[in-house]
């Protein structure tokens, strides 16, 4: 920035500090616990930034032999289910977008009807339905269900809509087929919903734990947010806080790392979503 | 290389019918100019010659082949489109070379023909841009590169130029006409601006409502227009349109007496005219000021080679005259003007026109 900072400047400046401050409180304080022995931690919280500290409820985690399994697990769903709902949302957005067929609008309605039925409401089906075809304790299982996902086949039917139609059609008479158009010109103008998207699916698929809590019953299936829940006794609440912040922060890693690379383009996907 | 024949062609959306039973050929090598107002179907026109809209009725060919149900890449066409359409994630080469990659022409010749595409329009520098490095006269640039490179037996122009500004469309306007010279592959161009086809076009296809109004050479369709609507189309000002009170005969030829009582001896054989009203119309050069009907000066445009003056007769219609270079009148001041009869034109009441010596 060139030139002086207005009283303005400054007053929006201490702003966005202090929500800053705000949002960064409570993780600062869960990391501050992660350090600190359970017994302590069970008479009072109040002295986060005094002695002792200790490394134990990290070396407890990472004691619990399956740990990396679980993580493996976690970035195997989160992955297959990022990479499959990319795959699915935009091929459904660009048919919604695109071509003409009897029955649109009725199907249109369907998906976003889909919207208004809570997860709740349809996690007993769905549990039976993933029985009878025995494939409770598969990743399909794991990965499968989320694949229909509303949200993002409107997300990519109003980004292709937007698309100038002009584009595709100077591809089509640059011989193109109906494919290639959506392959080379579609699909790359999409890029930046892809990314919001892509961004979206793997935070969610990563963070999720209602749906693998019901589906996988096996301990080597575990994705990481169950397989860390089941290691908690019975009155962490109380007894284990340091080692459930530990968690918290275990868990929540991976996701800070991609967020490092990742940052400029997550950035952009947000912001880039909201502007259009 | 080969003419552009359209054979009854129709389109409808629905019910609401766009193009009306529309024939016409193109020769090969020509500039065809479709000018019309917006809305009369002049896109709609081209896309289905482009095969990007379906025909309701008629045939289309090209050459020697019929091409309405062709593919749109099958048909020997390229378009430039109103608002370039470059692919925004290639560059410039990118762009130029991917219709020919497309039909597995091989690398090396692929950069040969942008080579000497961006040659003949002088982008060469650009080649390894991309479409939002570029301004709004070197996009439209590679839009018409995009297309020289296909070697097309037709060019589509659709109003490529509506999105310059006025310095860059005149002078693109002119290059336009040399790169015909240069690529003489047939080309229809698709414009509102009847200054654009005035200078482009070796044909005008003057278009309404979906219909052809008149097809001919620029002059002949700014001399003889066949239509009120042609008349009052092409020209700047408009044409002068005022209501005939009577119609005299004077020998063979018709004198018009107008509202406010101006005699208009005409060069237009009497007993060609049909019963019923007439109107008179006559472009703003072709009224003489200092004899005839009084008027009042209403609004005086200076425009430098030429004034225009808006006045208005005593019954109340307006009239518009051209003096050469500049004028001394202002708002307010008294005239008399005369219709120069050699070369006025007179309409009937479905707008048919009348001119001086042989009629259609
Ligand atoms: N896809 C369409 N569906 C319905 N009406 C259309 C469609 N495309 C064009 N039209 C209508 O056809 C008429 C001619 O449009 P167009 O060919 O774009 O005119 P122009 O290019 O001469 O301005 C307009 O009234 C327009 O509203
Ligand atoms: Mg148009």
């Amino acid at each position: 920035m060139h030139g002086r900072r207005t009283l303005g400047d400054h007053l929006v400046l201490a702003a966005v500090v202090l929500l800053a401050a705000i949002w960064v409180a409570p993780i600062a304080w869960i990391v501050g616990l992660s350090f600190k022995p359970n017994d302590e931690l069970m008479r009072s919280t109040g002295h986060l930034l005094s002695p002792p500290f200790t490394l134990k409820n990290y070396a407890d985690i990472l004691g619990a032999s399956s740990v990396f399994a679980w993580m493996l697990n976690s970035a195997v769903v989160a992955v297959g289910q990022t990479v499959l709902t990319l795959a699915v949302a935009s091929a459904a957005g660009y048919g919604f977008a695109r071509t003409s067929f009897p029955g649109k609008p009725v199907l249109f309605a369907l998906t976003l009807a889909a919207f208004a039925v809570p997860e709740q409401a349809i996690i007993v089906p769905l549990h039976t339905l993933f029985a009878e075809a025995d494939l409770h304790n598969t990743y399909a299982a794991l990965i499968l269900p989320r694949l229909a996902f509303p949200f993002g086949v409107l997300l990519m039917t109003q980004y292709f809509k937007a698309i100038p139609a002009e584009i595709e059609e100077a591809a089509l008479l640059d011989n193109a087929s109906r494919f290639k158009v959506f392959w080379r010109i579609a699909l790359p103008l999409s890029l930046p919903a892809q990314a919001t998207l892509g961004i979206y699916t793997f935070l969610h698929a990563w963070n999720d734990y209602f749906w693998p809590l019901v589906s996988a019953t096996k301990p080597e299936m575990y994705t990481l947010t169950v397989g860390l829940a089941s290691m908690q006794t019975n009155f962490a609440q109380t007894e284990g806080i340091g080692f459930l912040m530990a968690q918290a922060v275990f868990a929540g890693l991976p996701v800070l790392v991609l967020y490092l690379f990742f940052q400029r383009h997550i950035v952009t996907a947000v912001a880039g979503g909201a502007a259009k | 290389m080969g003419g552009l024949v359209l054979r009854n062609v129709s389109k409808r959306f629905g019910p609401v019918g766009v193009i009306d039973d529309l024939s016409l050929e193109v020769g090969e090598g020509e500039f065809a100019v479709f000018l019309g107002p917006s809305g009369c179907g002049k896109s709609t026109l081209l896309r289905m010659v482009a095969g990007l809209e379906t025909l309701s009725a008629g045939e289309i060919h090209l050459g020697r082949r019929r091409i309405d149900a062709l593919a749109p890449g099958e048909r020997g066409v390229a378009m430039v489109f109103q608002h370039y359409a470059l692919y925004p994630h290639m560059t410039v080469r990118q762009n130029m070379g991917f219709g020919l990659r497309n039909v597995g022409m091989p690398a090396t010749e692929v950069e040969a023909k942008i080579a000497q595409a961006a040659a003949l329009l002088e982008i060469g520098d650009l080649l390894d841009r991309r479409p939002a490095q570029l301004s709004g006269g070197q996009r439209q640039r590679v839009a018409i590169g995009r297309a020289i490179v296909k070697q097309p037996e037709a060019f589509l122009f659709d109003e490529p130029l509506s999105n310059l500004d006025a310095a860059l469309r005149a002078r693109t306007r002119v290059e336009l006409a040399r790169l015909h010279q240069q690529v003489p592959s047939t080309m229809v161009f698709v414009t509102h601006d009847q200054m654009e086809a005035m200078t482009l076009a070796t044909r005008i296809v003057v278009m309404n409502a979906g219909r052809i109004e008149q097809v001919g050479t620029p002059i002949e369709v700014y001399r003889r227009p066949a239509t009120r609507f042609v008349a009052g189309f092409i020209g700047t000002p408009a044409m002068n349109f005022l209501p005939v009170a009577a119609v005299e005969a004077e020998g063979a030829r018709a004198t018009a007496v107008l509202a406010d009582g101006m005699r208009v001896p005409t060069a237009i054989p009497a007993t060609r005219l049909p019963a019923g009203p007439l109107t008179l119309g006559v472009r703003a050069e072709h009224v003489v000021a200092g004899q005839g009907s009084p008027a009042v000066v209403e609004v005086v445009e200076h425009l430098g080679e030429r004034t225009l003056i808006h006045a208005r007769l005593q019954d109340g219609s307006a009239l518009v005259y051209a003096e050469p270079g500049d004028s001394a009148l202002r708002a307010g001041d008294a005239a008399t003007l005369q219709a120069d009869g050699s070369a006025v034109h007179l309409f009937d009441g479905a707008g048919r026109a009348y001119h001086a010596g042989l009629n259609p």
